[in-house]
């Protein structure tokens, strides 16, 4: 028999939500088959079985979250298959009300910070995707216990993780295990002496954005009702607060003459055959962006700790609208791929997302974002930085205006476009001198082909 | 300065060089003279050398194996070549009954200086009985010194080791290794039997191997620092016995993490012993389960899809990486 854990999907997952169960108890399994599908605050993402045999209980409900490493379901030979699925939310939620709600902030801005940290990588977008919320922590006697049977000495925990536990004079009981099977490991002891000083000394570092996360208990108007934001609206929500609320955002403007652009487009197209995939000005926006970068690398990096890290690949974000919120797959190394690799990319990953079928891998590593509105016909607008990224460029409309060429008016397609930039590195001078190449490039719209 | 050589260049090298130091050093197998070796490890050694110094036998394993043993009892220093380890078990008696023992049973009147240098290793398409790591059934042997160098430095000074060693050394080497470069001194050192070595150090997980392994181990490690600062340390023991617990012990309980990472099948292989040290010896260092990497346990089949699928290798050496690797990571510079 064997448990089914909680898999750490990415690098900053702490908690997952189980979407919908594939397989009900009493089911056959084998190994790799998909169990179920689960929410992180990325992307939907698999869960795989690593034995086979027959799915004796499922543990955790479909809509529940439950932290990385807690058994979600049981795998064994069959006989010992059980139909009701044990109440673990309403487990979950007797915990939560007894935890503190002081330690589980200090622990929360600790967390962050950590994440923070460890996203020093240079091609890692992940620093700002730290936990929503810490997960739901039992009382921890009574959770150690009743994973031990009753019996506190048998307490799941590396030899390592029971030696630093003596060593510090740590009671084990008051852990929560993330390692495999909810077992203690060094990790966990080191977490816990983090917090332990951090507890002593309150009000230190307050958290850095009040997100709006957990759903409260606050009274809504009666002609109103609530919904249940998902945990993708949830990582938005957090996101954005904390870029807008961190990030000192300033805007540059411009206007770009996209006639021989569409012209080139549309020749281009022509050409491409019955089954070739069609460059949209997107994919040729997406371009142009990436070729700037290239010119202007200050514009392709992040501010992070008092310091500016400046990436080597430029891998441009899509900004995508999904039915449940808005998703910004990447395009890797878009300034030396060729616009129709961008273009049958882009439709690639605007499926999937169209779909929630987007993997971690096609949401992290992005440099830089375009977030474009121009089918929807808006005269302008500006977008949220999309941390720990330093810029996102907001594409309007393409519209066309009787422009002065040589004293006469002349019909011309002209398209405006805002850039929003993090002024702890970038500066006006800068970003106009960025936005001055983007506009060059597509008004010379053969140099996005070389 | 250092130049780049191939690890056959490394060997052929290192047998000439002790061909002309010593006159009681001779070579033979098969196919080792005129052909000039299965893998042209003694290329030109017979014209430089003539036929007394480098002795082509028959296809005879038993015969010519025993005939290095008696050799060596007599003072001479033979280094034979089995073309491939697959064909040592033919000469079985004699490595074990016979030259593993006599030292000890003739109560050291009679030292047995005898060289068995063979490779092992799969991924070439050549089939069940041609693609084997039989080396764990001599390292299971009291009487035998075994080694597995990864590196043409390490081969050059552990050869020098062994045809200097008064008792019988199994020397491995691996079909995927010959072509490989690395720097090799030219000056005549030595490498000592029984000292591992740390070719990269880490933080997070130690990953211990030898042979092949060690080098394609040494490659995913820098690999996963330099992409996601997972900082593994890599272990390549070079001597499987006599066998370095130190070094082992010593970079476990600073990792507390440990896969061993093996070609030959996972059953009774290196790795066991390896864990079996490990957790005794270092049980309280341990945050997690030791892993084993290794090959599939079946006769290694001859299509090449199928010899990849159970071949291990780096593909399965990172999914057990990014399985065991500890949540927050040691290696990045806070």
């Amino acid at each position: 028999m064997s448990e089914v854990n909680m898999p750490r999907l990415s690098d900053t997952m702490q908690e997952g939500t189980i979407a919908h169960w594939l397989k009900k108890p009493g089911d056959p399994v084998k190994k790799g088959d998909i169990l179920a599908e689960v929410e992180t605050d990325k992307a939907t993402m698999e869960l795989q079985a690593y034995d086979s045999g027959v799915l004796e209980q499922i543990l955790v409900q479909e809509g529940e979250t439950v932290p990385i490493g807690q058994a979600v379901a049981i795998i064994g030979s069959g006989t010992g298959v059980q139909k009701q699925a044990q109440p673990a939310a309403e487990k979950a939620g007797r915990a939560a009300e007894e935890e503190a709600p002081t330690s589980r902030a200090g622990r929360d801005g600790q967390r962050q910070e950590q994440a923070a940290q460890q996203t020093a990588s240079p091609t890692g977008d992940t620093g700002s995707s730290a936990p929503l919320s810490t997960p739901p922590a039992s009382a921890p006697r009574e959770r150690a216990e009743a994973e031990a049977g009753g019996d506190g000495r048998s307490i799941k925990a590396s030899p390592l993780a029971r030696r630093m536990a003596e060593e510090h004079h740590i009671d084990l009981a008051q852990l929560r295990g993330t390692g495999p099977g909810g077992r203690i490991v060094r990790d966990d002891i080191e977490d816990f002496l983090e917090q332990k000083p951090a507890a002593s000394a309150p009000a230190a570092t307050p958290p850095p954005a009040a997100a709006p996360t957990v759903a409260s208990q606050v009274s809504i108007p009666e002609d109103a009702e609530a919904h249940p934001i998902s945990r993708m609206q949830a990582a938005i929500a957090r996101r954005l607060t904390e870029s807008k609320q961190t990030i000192p955002h300033f805007y540059v403007s411009s206007e770009v003459d996209m006639t021989d652009a569409l012209a080139m487009r549309q020749t281009f197209n022509a050409s491409a055959g019955e089954d070739g995939v069609k460059v949209s000005v997107n994919d040729l926006i997406v371009k142009a962006c990436a070729l700037a970068l290239e010119k202007f690398p200050e514009c392709n990096g992040s501010f992070k700790d008092g310091q500016f890290i400046q990436y080597k690949h430029i891998n441009v974000g899509i900004a995508v609208d999904v039915p449940a919120g808005l998703v910004v797959p990447v395009i890797r190394d878009a300034n030396i791929k060729g616009v129709r690799s961008i273009a049958r990319e882009a439709k690639a990953l605007i499926e999937k997302a169209r779909a929630n079928k987007l993997s971690q891998t096609d949401l992290e590593g992005g440099t830089f974002s375009v977030s474009n509105l121009g089918m929807m016909d808006v005269t302008d607008f500006i977008a949220v930085i999309n941390p720990p990224q330093a810029a996102i460029l907001a594409i309007a409309s393409t519209r066309k205006r009787f422009v002065p060429i040589d004293g006469q008016p002349v019909i011309r397609d002209l398209m405006s476009m805002t850039m929003s930039a993090d002024h702890r590195i970038l500066y006006g001078a800068t970003v106009a001198r960025f936005l001055q190449e983007v506009k060059r490039l597509l008004q010379n719209p053969f140099n996005l082909l070389g | 300065m250092m130049a780049d050589i191939t690890y056959r260049q490394a060997l052929h090298d290192v047998l000439r060089e002790e061909l002309l130091r010593d006159e009681n050093v001779f070579l033979l197998g098969e196919e080792i003279g005129n052909f000039e070796g299965s893998y042209k490890i003694t290329a030109g050694l017979l014209k430089e050398f003539g036929p007394k110094r480098v002795v082509d036998t028959p296809i005879c394993e038993n015969g010519f194996v025993g005939m290095a043993t008696g050799a060596a009892m007599l003072g001479l220093r033979p280094i034979v070549e089995i073309m491939t380890i697959n064909f040592i078990v033919l000469a079985m008696d004699e490595i074990v009954n016979h030259a593993a023992k006599i030292y000890a049973m003739f109560g050291g009147q009679c030292p047995v200086p005898l060289v068995i240098r063979t490779p092992g290793g799969g991924g070439q398409q050549l089939s069940a009985t041609h693609s084997q790591n039989l080396e764990v059934w001599f390292a299971h042997v009291p009487g035998l010194k075994v080694v597995a160098p990864s590196t043409p430095a390490d081969a050059k000074g552990m050869m020098r080791s062994a045809v200097r060693d008064n008792n019988p050394v199994i020397f491995l080497e691996n079909l995927a290794l010959y072509n490989t470069k690395g720097e090799a001194p030219a000056d005549d050192y030595v490498v000592p039997f029984g000292k591992a070595k740390v070719s990269k150090e880490g933080a997070d997980l130690t990953v211990i191997s030898y042979s092949r392994m060690a080098a394609v181990a040494l490659d995913v490690a820098r690999r996963l620092e330099k992409e996601n600062q997972l900082s593994v340390e890599v272990v390549d023991l070079r001597s499987l016995r006599p066998l370095d617990h130190e070094t082992i012990l010593n970079s476990v309980k600073k990792t507390n993490r440990a896969i061993i990472f093996e070609e030959d099948w996972r059953s009774y292989g290196i790795g066991a012993e390896i864990a079996a040290i490990l957790q005794e010896y270092a049980f309280d260092y341990l945050d997690a389960p030791i892993k084993r990497v290794a090959s599939l346990e079946v006769p290694l089949p001859y299509s090449k899809p199928l010899e990849i699928a159970a071949l291990t290798g780096a593909k399965q050496l990172l999914e057990t990486i990014n399985e065991l690797a500890p949540r927050r990571r040691r290696g990045v510079q806070r």
